[in-house]
């Protein structure tokens, strides 16, 4: 995020809204949620055409919408740089997970870079407040959001596919603000296996669905990224919306997350292994999906934003 | 430009019994709305009542007022809006005969 002088003479400076990102050489797609979804959906499940043959884990990941971050308090924040921003939304039960996603394939095996700036917050229902504040222990002191302990976490990952037939991977990074008791965590963590899909469940490799979190197969399946602890500004309110600078550089020949960088904590991952399936899979040749996620761990629901993202190449 | 549209599946082979809501749904982007209700299964002798709602915030919540959603047994209903403000929800309650329906919800928005 340098900011010297020179850097005017950079072409991303041509156009305002690209002047807050530091895009690889060239862009692929920048999408500005003022101007609608620009093709971020629903994740869902695989079937034939039959809802029932969704595995229930995979059914409900919720619309996206266009937000303007309305409250009851304060009225539309906004987002960075105009109204809308784009919104997930868990319902409001315990472990629920909603995630949008963006389709692409990919032209070369290099770099991916993806930018955002982001912000998330527990739903703020008075209603639920009075009802939560029981379990909140510790005096409101006027300074830290009970709300805050509410919201549990949000993920960025993407889902690649090498050629006609693999190997297949997803690189997964997760802030994971609180546990499901309420204890801030405040730290970025990745998975250590696979996502399991829908092939590994119809052919018996994983349980079916009795696991809490789509992303991995138990809950224990993730490690803290070294050197990843990082609060972020939720802010006292949960009405007061403040947006976090994400960049995120992959690599599609190494199939390694290169670095994962927050505002100010720029995070080496060179070293830390993406698991890859087993087994072959078709249909998804040079696959390049992105998707992003947000979860609770208590019947709120939480809420992540994305004010725009920009995904950049080397190719 | 040409005006942008966004098709939201709020319920997707969802299965009700009694009263319900649907999730709240931001539409302050959006000039026209269509709500449509698609009966997928029904037990014997039991309806389906809607009622669509408005919100200034997401978290308070009151009846639109220009009508309402009647469906008994499978099939597909609509109904417009228009000055909705800036969020929609429906809420729902089944009628008849004790039992429950299966219903997809789409929510058609449009500038």
């Amino acid at each position: 995020m340098a900011s010297s002088p020179q850097n005017l003479d950079r072409w991303s400076h041509w156009d305002l809204r690209l002047s807050k990102y530091n895009p690889l050489s060239r862009i692929l797609y920048f999408d500005d949620f003022d101007e609608g979804m620009n093709g971020w959906c629903e994740l869902v499940g695989n079937h034939t055409g039959d809802l029932d043959q969704i595995r229930p884990i995979a059914k409900d990941f919720r619309p996206p919408q266009l937000s303007s971050c309305t409250f009851f308090d304060i009225g539309t924040h906004g987002s960075v740089d105009g109204t809308y921003s784009l919104k997930l939304a868990t319902r409001p039960q315990r472990n629920h997970l909603a995630i949008a996603i963006k389709r692409m394939t990919y032209a070369a095996r290099g770099l991916v870079q993806f930018e955002t700036y982001v912000t998330f917050k527990s739903e703020l229902i008075p209603q639920a407040e009075r009802a939560l504040r029981s379990e909140d222990g510790p005096r409101w002191d006027g300074n830290v959001a009970p709300s805050e302990r509410h919201f549990g976490e949000f993920t960025f990952s993407n889902d690649i596919c090498v050629g006609e037939t693999g190997p297949r991977c997803h690189g997964v990074v997760r802030y994971r603000n609180a546990d499901p008791d309420g204890n801030l965590v405040q730290k970025w963590v990745y998975p250590t296996s696979v996502e399991p899909t829908t092939k590994m469940d119809r052919l018996g490799l994983v349980e079916r669905d009795t696991r809490p979190d789509f992303f991995v197969a138990s809950p224990a399946d993730w490690r803290e990224i070294p050197g990843g602890r990082q609060p972020l500004c939720f802010n006292e309110t949960a009405s007061k919306v403040n947006w976090h600078y994400v960049r995120w550089l992959f690599d599609l020949e190494s199939l390694r997350t290169l670095e994962f960088q927050c505002n100010d904590l720029c995070m080496d991952m060179r070293d830390v292994a993406v698991p890859t399936y087993d087994e072959e899979y078709r249909s998804i040749a040079n696959l390049l999906n992105l998707y992003i996620a947000v979860r609770t761990h208590v019947n709120v629901r939480n809420l992540l934003y994305l004010d725009s993202a920009l995904v950049s190449v080397d190719w | 430009m040409l005006r942008r549209s966004f098709t939201a599946v709020l319920e997707k082979g969802s299965t009700f019994r009694g009263d319900f809501c649907t999730e709240p749904y931001e539409t302050g982007w959006a000039r026209e709305a269509r709500w449509f209700v698609r009966v997928l299964s029904a037990d014997e002798g039991v309806g389906l009542h809607l009622v669509p709602q408005v919100s200034p915030d997401g978290a308070e919540w009151c009846d639109e007022g220009s009508g309402s959603l009647r469906l008994q047994g499978v099939g597909l209903v609509s109904m417009p809006l228009v000055n909705f403000g800036s969020w929609l929800r429906l809420r729902g309650t089944t009628s008849g005969r004790a039992g429950s329906v299966t219903v997809l919800i789409y929510l058609a928005l449009k500038e």
